[in-house]
């Protein structure tokens, strides 16, 4: 008796088994059947975490799946990066990560990893623009001023920046590099230290993104020399390439990388669905908000940018660390 | 002001407002209890909710969060010695002896009273002196902090309850581990041998879990306390004599935690180490510190908790987070469209001060919801030793996972348990090795940029204009070596 009930219970698990892996096959072609990870290299309440926390929340009305994310903060964006090299390259697992680490460690360190070789680029979301600025009460009133100061006497003006290698830091060694002079480079930890610092009195000149900048200025804190690109942002500040500092510098270009060797059409759903997401009324709302912008860019179209940074970021570190 | 602000506190007394801060503190109690979640992460995944409600529900939301979570820490600090955070490290200290003792309730209520009562007070002082608080944040750089986090260290040193020269070499360990990884400052690799795992160096909650929660768990396991009473063992809740008691030491604590909360960058791992400091050494009988004495969980949990109140000021004036919850903060700020600044006040003065407002209801609240909860979070220890033992090692190692999914951090619990077990066998105490080991990288941060800002002369830098920093510098090893002689420096009373 038990013997044959158990024969059944077997025989109707087995029949089960078939129908399910029957109807699940066809489904597996079509991605995405389970929830996306998004990985951010980073830490909680910085840019990129409020930046996902608006994509997330956007997103599955256009991909049909929810979008998950990851902190893995560590070794300053490695561990995270690391972590989607080395996971299935299926369209599950993303990473959501910016250009200095994504291009420019690799000339600084030895990498388990190889950025060009190891990713392919799913979408740009956006990108922030770097601004020079100073404290109200600074003498220097243009951008010249303060590089004529700086050429004169090198290494007297102190640079506060928000870490090494990170995305002020880099810039502003392309400036001194381009425009030929000298500050005294200190590092704080992050954007919102750096800016204490500038406003303390304790550097005299620092760099910031539009998202902290706005109310600042508005309040007569500081004053903004030049901004990143070839377009003015502010009516009566020179853009960078006005000032003599041309190409991609200055920018942090949020954007969103698979492993390479996702299959295709994984790829074309998510690029798809980043495109259909950058058109969205709320979601151009909510990052509106946050001071950031919607610049959306395909995957081929950041991947010629990741190639370019590569060569221009090879060439900076060698410059700096040759020294 | 007088104006917006009693404006501004007619706005936050909305039914919807407090129904949401109670929904964010028992949230954030909860995961705070949970070891492996930490309340920034809550923070950060509920933040989405804060966009889509009016700004006086949804920020003190969130607020709501973060000040459950930090409470819901010293839960697993005080029932079975496993503080999540470092901020909860002191609280264990006593906290667990007096769980040992079949105190438990009264640890709970006591850590719930005083994380109110600092937090309370630390509130309306930041409300009354917010322009003065933004301009002492000020007076704080590098050079400054690194003064201040050396002194704590050495104070530290000096109270800890084990012999100083035992203490101190503890602390040194805990800041040698500090350096294997990356530096922070020069991007080089210390102490890693080639391996990546130790890229991003020591990870904090294994080490807490390992040292504090392991040992104890050995302890009941060696000395097969299975014919313990533990049924019995919830105890009385807290009585009013000894609140009183513990009044001054409360107070004393609020003023500490306060004041480490204008220094940008401290926090509040800091905050309660040195409000505990500071009581051991107020403290008739310094000895019963460290051995179940209720006043030990009042001062750290008043100081930590009143650590709140100032860093809003750089957020809410400047519109500068000055770490990740104020980060998490800003972000919803400026979702509500209110761009913290110089201009804040002015435009939406009302707004914040009803923010600020129910800053403090929640305080309230809180200790109306923490009331009717401790009973239950209590009951945990009666669960019986052969079950609860299991259930501890099973949470330690859950909870060290869970944090950042990561192998190799069960390793490492697994060898910082070991170390405990030694140590304590050795009587040496692990604290100020994790304290050596939290604030160990903020030094040497700080070290870095004081060199880099000196251009090389960091004597020079600090003689011609860094004297504040200098002073605390010269006056530090003399307060270490008071302290000390106060409290080992004479016969203890036998």
């Amino acid at each position: 008796m038990l013997r044959n009930f158990t024969r059944k219970a077997l025989a109707s698990l087995a029949i089960t088994g078939a129908a399910l892996t029957a109807t699940m096959s066809p489904a597996l072609a079509e991605y995405p059947e389970k929830p996306v990870t998004m990985v951010i290299p980073l830490g909680a309440g910085g840019s990129h975490d409020l930046n996902a926390r608006i994509i997330t929340s956007i997103i599955p009305s256009y991909l049909g799946q929810a979008m998950i994310v990851r902190l893995t903060p560590g070794a300053g964006g490695q561990k995270g990066t690391q972590e989607v090299a080395n996971s299935a390259a299926d369209g599950y697992t993303l990473l959501f990560t910016h250009n200095y680490i994504d291009m420019l460690q690799q000339y600084v360190e030895n990498l388990p990893y190889q950025p060009l070789e190891d990713f392919v680029p799913v979408a740009r979301v956006n990108y922030a623009p770097a601004s020079i600025i100073v404290r109200a009460d600074s003498p220097f009133q243009t951008f010249e001023e303060l590089v004529a100061f700086a050429k004169e006497n090198p290494g007297e003006l102190q640079l506060g920046h928000s870490g090494n290698w990170g995305a002020f830091f880099v810039p502003a060694a392309q400036i001194m590099k381009k425009l030929d002079f000298v500050m005294n480079m200190v590092p704080y930890q992050g954007g919102g230290p750096a800016m204490q610092a500038l406003l303390a009195g304790d550097s005299d000149m620092s760099l910031a993104f539009p998202s902290a900048l706005g109310e600042l200025v508005e309040a007569g804190k500081i004053r903004v020399l030049a901004t990143a690109g070839e377009e003015r942002i502010f009516e009566d500040v020179p853009s960078f390439t006005e000032v003599g500092i041309d190409g991609d510098i200055g920018f942090m270009h949020r954007f969103v990388l698979a492993p390479a060797g996702t299959p295709q059409e994984a790829l074309d759903e998510l690029e798809a669905a980043f495109a259909q997401m950058s058109e969205d009324e709320t979601f151009k709302k909510l990052m509106d908000r946050l001071g950031e912008s919607v610049d959306p860019m395909t995957g081929a179209e950041y991947q010629a940018l990741r190639e370019g940074q590569a060569v221009a970021y090879d060439e900076l570190v060698k410059d700096l660390t040759s020294q | 002001m007088i104006e917006q602000f009693t404006q501004g506190f007619a706005m936050a007394m909305r039914l919807d407002t407090m129904a949401m801060v109670s929904v964010g503190l028992f949230a954030g109690m909860l995961v705070g209890s949970l070891p492996g979640f930490t309340t920034l992460m809550a923070m950060a995944i509920l933040l989405p909710i804060s966009f889509f409600l009016d700004p006086i529900v949804g920020i003190p939301f969130l607020l709501g969060i973060y000040k459950g979570g930090i409470f819901g820490g010293s839960v697993p600090a005080i029932l079975i010695s496993m503080p999540g955070t470092g901020a909860a490290v002191a609280t264990s200290r006593d906290g667990y002896k007096l769980t040992q003792k079949g105190q438990s309730r009264k640890a709970l209520d006591m850590a719930l009273y005083s994380s109110a009562f600092g937090d309370t007070c630390s509130d309306i002082f930041t409300i009354v002196m917010m322009f003065p608080i933004a301009y002492l944040v000020m007076q704080f750089g590098p050079p400054e902090l690194f003064a201040v986090l050396l002194m704590s260290l050495v104070i530290i040193a000096a109270t800890s309850a084990a012999n100083p020269l035992k203490s101190l070499i503890m602390m040194m360990l805990g800041l040698w581990l500090s350096f294997i990884g990356t530096d922070p400052l020069g991007g080089v690799e210390r102490f890693t041998f080639g391996l990546f795992d130790l890229k991003s160096g020591i990870p904090l909650l294994p080490m807490l879990i390992g040292v504090f929660a392991l040992p104890e768990v050995a302890n009941v396991v060696i000395k097969n306390e299975k014919s313990r009473q533990l049924a019995a063992l919830v105890g009385e809740r807290l009585t009013r004599v000894e609140f009183r008691r513990c009044l001054p030491t409360i107070c004393r604590s609020t003023v500490i935690g306060t004041g480490i909360g204008i220094v940008p960058g401290l926090g509040q791992i800091v905050a309660a180490m040195m409000g505990y400091s500071a009581a051991k050494n107020a403290s008739k009988h310094p000895e019963t510190f460290g051995e179940g004495e209720i006043e030990g969980v009042a001062a750290a949990e008043a100081a930590n908790n009143a650590v709140n109140g100032p860093t809003m000021v750089p957020l809410l004036t400047l519109g500068i987070p000055g770490d990740n919850v104020t980060a998490i903060l800003l972000g919803a700020f400026v979702a509500q469209g209110l761009r913290p600044g110089p201009q804040l006040f002015e435009e939406q003065g009302a707004t914040v001060f009803a923010i600020l407002v129910a800053m403090v209801i929640a305080n309230l609240l809180f200790v109306a919801i923490g009331y009717l909860s401790i009973p239950f979070f209590a009951r945990l220890v009666t669960i019986k030793t052969s079950i609860l033992i299991p259930l501890v090692i099973m949470f330690a190692f859950a909870g060290t996972y869970v944090f950042r999914s990561d192998s190799t951090d069960l390793l490492i619990l697994v060898a910082f348990g070991i170390f405990g077990i030694i140590a304590k066998a050795a009587r040496f105490d692990v604290m100020p090795m994790v304290m050596g080991f939290i604030l160990g990288p903020s030094m040497e941060y700080a070290f870095g940029q004081t060199v880099a800002m000196s251009s090389g002369n960091p004597l020079g830098f600090f003689l011609s204009e860094r004297t504040g920093a200098l002073v605390v510098l010269l006056v530090t090893p003399i307060i270490g070596f008071i302290l000390w002689r106060r409290l080992y420096g004479r016969p203890l009373p036998t």
